[in-house]
Order: C-alpha cells, then sequence, then structure tokens
C-alpha cells in the first residue's frame, strides 16, 4: 500500500492535516462532511488523499448528512469519519445519538471554535466539553478524548478509530482551532508499526441474527456488514437482541441502555488516559485539558521553581471520566485547579470527582485566546499569598 | 546571534509577500533538525494586502508556551507589519528590516530585500527566501543546509532554484 504522504518519517504539519492522515494510516477509507472553520482543512486534506487510497470522501448539503452517511458507510464496513465545529456539532447531535443507539463505530471529529452560535470562528474554545459528552438526548455513554499537540492529535485519532472498532461506538476527538491550525514536528509511523483494531464480525449466521445481543459476553455485539447477506434491522428506536424495534417493553430498554453504557464503563481501565506531572509530593495540582494543558504544565514547573510543590493531571480522555482517580488526588493535596477555555465545565465534574476531601478552584478564560502561563501562576500565587 | 534554549521568531509584513510561507518553511527546517518547533499565523482576510504575521517557537525542550510574548528576533518587510508588532520584540532582541519599506524607530539590521529579489534574483516574488536567508545568517537558528531541504520540499514545483537562488543571496547578504 502506497500513502500519499510520508510514513515511517517526520513532517512539520498542521493538527488538522495530522487528523487526516492519522485516520487514513487507521484505515478510514470514507469521509463525509461540510466545510467549516477550523476544521476545513481536515476534509481538503481527506479529498485529495482518499482518492489515492481507494477511499471515498464526499461533501453532503450539511452536517447532518455528514454524520449520516458516516453511520451508513461504517454498517457498509467501512471504517468513517468526519469533521466539523462549533454550529455544525451542534446539528450532528441527535445522528450522533442515532449511532450511539445502532452502536455504529465512527470518529467524529469536533475542532472546537468559540460560541455559542457562530461565535468567533477562527478562534479557538473548550466550550463543547459537556456537549461532547452529554449534547444528544437520553441516557447513554461514548468516548471522547482529546489532544494538547498535533503529535497527540495524530496518536489520538489513531487511538479513536480503535477505541470505536473495539467497543463498537462513536467516539468523538474533542480537539481547538489552536491544535487545528498551529503547525508542529510530527513523527508519522509506519503502517508496520502501527496496531489496529477492527470491529467484530459475526462468526456465522447464527450471530449475524443477534446483531444488538451480547452474545460472547462482554457486551459488544458482533457487527454484520450490509451487503454481505445478513437480514439485518437496525434503528434508532428502541430494539432487541435481533434489532426489532420494541418500543414499549420497559425491560428490553433498560437491557439495551444498561449495556450500551456499561460497555464503556466497565472498560475504564481500558479507555482512561492521562498525564501525571509532579503528583506525587504535591500540595496544589491544576487539573487541565487539550491546548491549555501546556500553559499549565509551563505554570507547574514555574510554581516548582519558585518552592511551591505544584503538580499537574492533563487528561487525554474526558470520558468514560475516572471520577475515582480524582477523589484519589483530592484525598492528599490542599486544593485543585482546574485551568479551562471556558466558564467552567470541566470542573463540576472535578468537583465530584474531589468529592469535597480539597477545595477546588475555576480558572477560566474565554474569547479566543489560550491563558498563559503567567495568568495561572498569577491566580495561584494571589490565593497562597491571601490565603 | 547565539542559541539560547528557546526562540521566538516573529516574521510579519502584508498578505502576498510570502511571510507564512518562509514560516513554515524555517519551522521545517527546524523539525528536519529534530528541534521542536510550533508554527501559528495570523493574516487579514484579503489575499493581497492585510497585515500577516508568521510566528516560530523553536526550542531543544518540550515547548508549553505557545504564543510569541518577547520575541528573539522580529522580521518586518512592511511598515504596516512593524507597527503592529514591534513591541512584541524583547529588550536587546533582534529587529530585521527591509531597509527600504521599513522605517524603524529602534536599532537595526536589515538590507533592501525587495529590490535585491527584483534586481539580483529577477523575480520580487522571492523576496521572502532574500529575507529568510538574511535571518538564517544572522541568528543561525537552524543550518543553512536544513532550510535548502525545506525549501525544495515546499515551495512550488517549477520554481525550487530561483527559491534557492534567492535564499542563498539573502544568506550571503546576511554575512556580511
Amino acid at each position: 500500500m502506497r500513502y500519499p504522504f510520508p510514513v515511517g518519517a517526520v513532517d512539520f504539519i498542521q493538527g488538522d492535516e495530522a487528523i487526516a492522515r492519522a485516520a487514513i494510516l487507521a484505515g478510514c477509507r470514507f469521509y463525509a462532511g461540510y466545510p467549516i472553520t477550523p476544521a476545513s482543512e481536515i476534509f481538503e486534506a481527506m479529498s485529495i488523499y482518499m482518492p489515492l487510497v481507494d477511499g471515498v470522501s464526499i461533501q453532503m448539503e450539511d452536517e447532518i448528512g455528514s454524520i449520516a452517511a458516516v453511520i451508513g458507510a461504517s454498517w457498509a464496513g467501512a471504517k468513517s469519519m468526519t469533521a466539523t465545529s462549533g454550529p455544525g456539532f451542534s446539528l450532528m447531535m441527535e445522528n450522533l445519538g442515532y449511532a450511539i443507539m445502532t452502536e455504529t463505530p465512527l470518529v467524529l471529529v469536533n475542532v472546537q471554535r468559540s460560541g455559542p452560535s457562530t461565535g468567533q470562528p477562527t478562534l479557538a474554545a473548550q466550550g463543547d466539553l459537556m456537549q461532547a459528552i452529554w449534547g444528544t438526548h437520553g441516557d447513554h455513554s461514548l468516548i471522547v478524548l482529546t489532544p494538547a499537540t498535533v503529535q497527540e492529535a495524530f496518536d489520538m485519532t489513531i487511538k479513536a478509530f480503535n477505541l470505536a472498532e473495539k467497543y463498537r461506538t462513536p467516539v468523538i476527538l474533542l480537539t481547538d482551532a489552536e491544535v487545528g491550525h498551529m503547525r508542529e514536528r510530527v513523527y508519522a509511523p509506519h503502517p508496520d508499526e502501527l496496531e489496529l483494531i477492527y470491529r467484530k464480525l459475526p462468526a456465522n449466521e447464527e450471530e449475524a441474527n443477534y446483531p444488538f445481543g451480547d452474545i460472547h459476553g462482554d457486551l459488544v455485539p458482533p457487527m454484520p456488514v450490509f451487503g454481505k447477506g445478513h437480514h439485518t434491522y437496525v434503528t434508532g428506536l428502541t430494539h432487541d437482541e435481533k434489532g426489532r424495534p420494541k418500543t414499549v417493553q420497559s425491560e428490553i430498554h433498560e437491557k439495551l441502555i444498561k449495556r450500551i453504557v456499561e460497555k464503556i464503563e466497565k472498560n475504564k481501565k481500558d479507555i482512561v488516559d492521562y498525564e501525571a506531572y509532579e503528583l506525587e509530593d504535591a500540595e496544589i495540582v491544576i487539573i487541565s485539558f487539550g491546548i491549555v494543558a501546556r500553559s499549565a504544565m509551563r505554570a507547574v514547573k514555574e510554581l516548582r521553581k519558585k518552592g511551591i510543590k505544584a503538580g499537574l493531571l492533563k487528561l487525554n480522555v474526558l470520558w468514560p471520566f475516572d471520577f475515582e482517580l480524582i477523589e484519589r488526588i483530592a484525598e492528599r493535596v490542599e486544593k485543585i485547579y482546574v485551568v479551562e477555555m471556558n466558564l467552567g465545565q470541566l470542573y463540576h465534574m472535578v468537583k465530584e470527582g474531589a468529592n469535597g476531601k480539597a477545595p477546588v478552584e475555576l480558572i477560566p478564560k474565554i474569547g479566543g485566546e489560550i491563558h498563559t502561563p503567567k495568568e495561572i501562576i498569577e491566580r495561584i500565587k494571589d490565593n497562597l499569598r491571601w490565603g | 546571534m547565539g542559541w539560547v534554549i528557546t526562540m521566538q521568531i516573529r516574521l510579519a509584513g502584508f498578505g502576498g509577500q510570502g511571510v507564512i510561507l518562509a514560516g513554515v518553511i524555517l519551522g521545517d527546517a527546524a523539525a528536519i533538525e529534530g528541534l521542536n518547533v510550533i508554527q501559528t499565523q495570523d493574516y487579514g482576510s484579503q489575499s493581497r494586502g492585510g497585515h500577516s504575521i508568521a510566528d516560530l517557537i523553536i526550542s531543544k525542550d518540550p515547548i508549553y508556551d505557545l504564543i510569541v510574548t518577547k520575541a528573539d528576533v522580529l522580521l518586518a518587510l512592511a511598515q504596516l507589519g512593524y507597527e503592529s508588532t514591534k513591541e512584541s520584540l524583547r529588550e536587546g532582541g533582534l529587529l530585521i528590516v527591509d531597509t527600504e519599506l521599513v522605517q524603524p524607530d529602534k536599532e537595526f539590521t536589515g538590507a533592501p530585500f525587495t529590490r535585491i529579489a527584483e534586481e539580483e534574483v529577477g523575480l520580487a516574488l522571492t523576496v521572502n527566501m532574500v529575507a529568510l536567508g538574511y535571518l538564517v545568517a544572522k541568528t543561525n537558528v537552524v543550518k543553512k543546509e536544513s532550510v535548502e531541504e525545506a525549501i525544495r520540499r515546499r515551495v512550488p514545483k517549477g520554481t525550487e532554484e530561483i527559491n534557492l537562488k534567492a535564499f542563498r543571496i539573502g544568506y550571503e547578504e546576511g554575512t556580511k
């Protein structure tokens, strides 16, 4: 297989371009999208690359159509992706729920910009965290990953496909305009270096009859491929193990939704990922994610130089959320700060996790600019001074 | 100019001067050398005439500060670009200007890059490569050869030679 970009090599590319290349390396062969700043470069790259790897990249009429096409392509057996931002992400919410309900593996990239509505189209924000997790209606679960560097955007795109295939679920890659548009040094692995996961297919016709049944006891049913002769019925209505609509029986609904939630929750250890820096003896811990975690890292290094025992917890996965990890940290620190580019979203999850064991304070920022390390340091030092 | 652990470099001009491409090529050269580097940009929505700024942070360490706050080097190819960025140059930082297009109000070095591109290279469009050559010679932030490799990778096919020529002429000028 020849790739239309360097592999096993270092390059200097934008985050958006890295996501497109990584998707193709992960085996993505279907992309549908609608252009929107700051995610358009993903679509541009896909439009160039897909025809060269026997894949398909199409522009749909809008974002609703884009994710719908991706769901269809996934059921036809292709690893599939779409990318959007701001208002486009809102438009995708209904079909995101359809993908969760029908257990359709797909990757949805949200290159966050400042909102609400059309907001600040070219500027970064982290205001879609809660929407990424809870934006679609009804009880559900899914996976949300978040990169802080172009290299992480690359690596996490591959991980997103692997998790989507392994757990038969939509995975959201929640990044932002800064990571999307920034160019950094990136190592693109050679395909031989990659471990790729492909969805479990029915081993026989009997298994294919239960596309929504936990027939292997791992909560993840094998997924039949459309066009392979199976009689598969896929619906967003509550359905039984064979996929037939059963909309009024409470026990069928409960069984289905609990399995969809538990297949993520019970595999939390496999999915959750974070970076802990100087946490061992930390008295003050900053918890952050994505682009602003880099400013937080600088702040921690500077605080340490001043003799303040600070540490950083950089979250790479935002859902499932490791509430117990936060509580363990809260038990042995004096204070937790949450640094995020919104008016407080991760903050609420951290507060719940801390469970009263340590005070949690928010250091928010909106308007399109990343917190500078200085802003974080000043705020923490002010508190120490006035204490 | 000696290498420190981290260099903040800002290139400023107006749209059409190729400031962003010069920034990408410089960043690519740093990446080729195994240095950590980030490049961001800011420009008006016009394809020509608006301000255009390319920022680079090149470091031997991992990069956590993402914004150019105190530039070690500021290259200004137009008065407009100079006016909007001059405050970001750190005290004692290196100011490089096109001496016929920018009238700085602080200490500077430079050459008439645009005229050199027109008269010596024979193509005004290569002003970005002339200026980049000058900057690399003055700062040694990356090796000349790394930039030449990056130029071959990044400029439109068929224009490699004239861009390399422009870069080398600028580099020569910078060693004077």
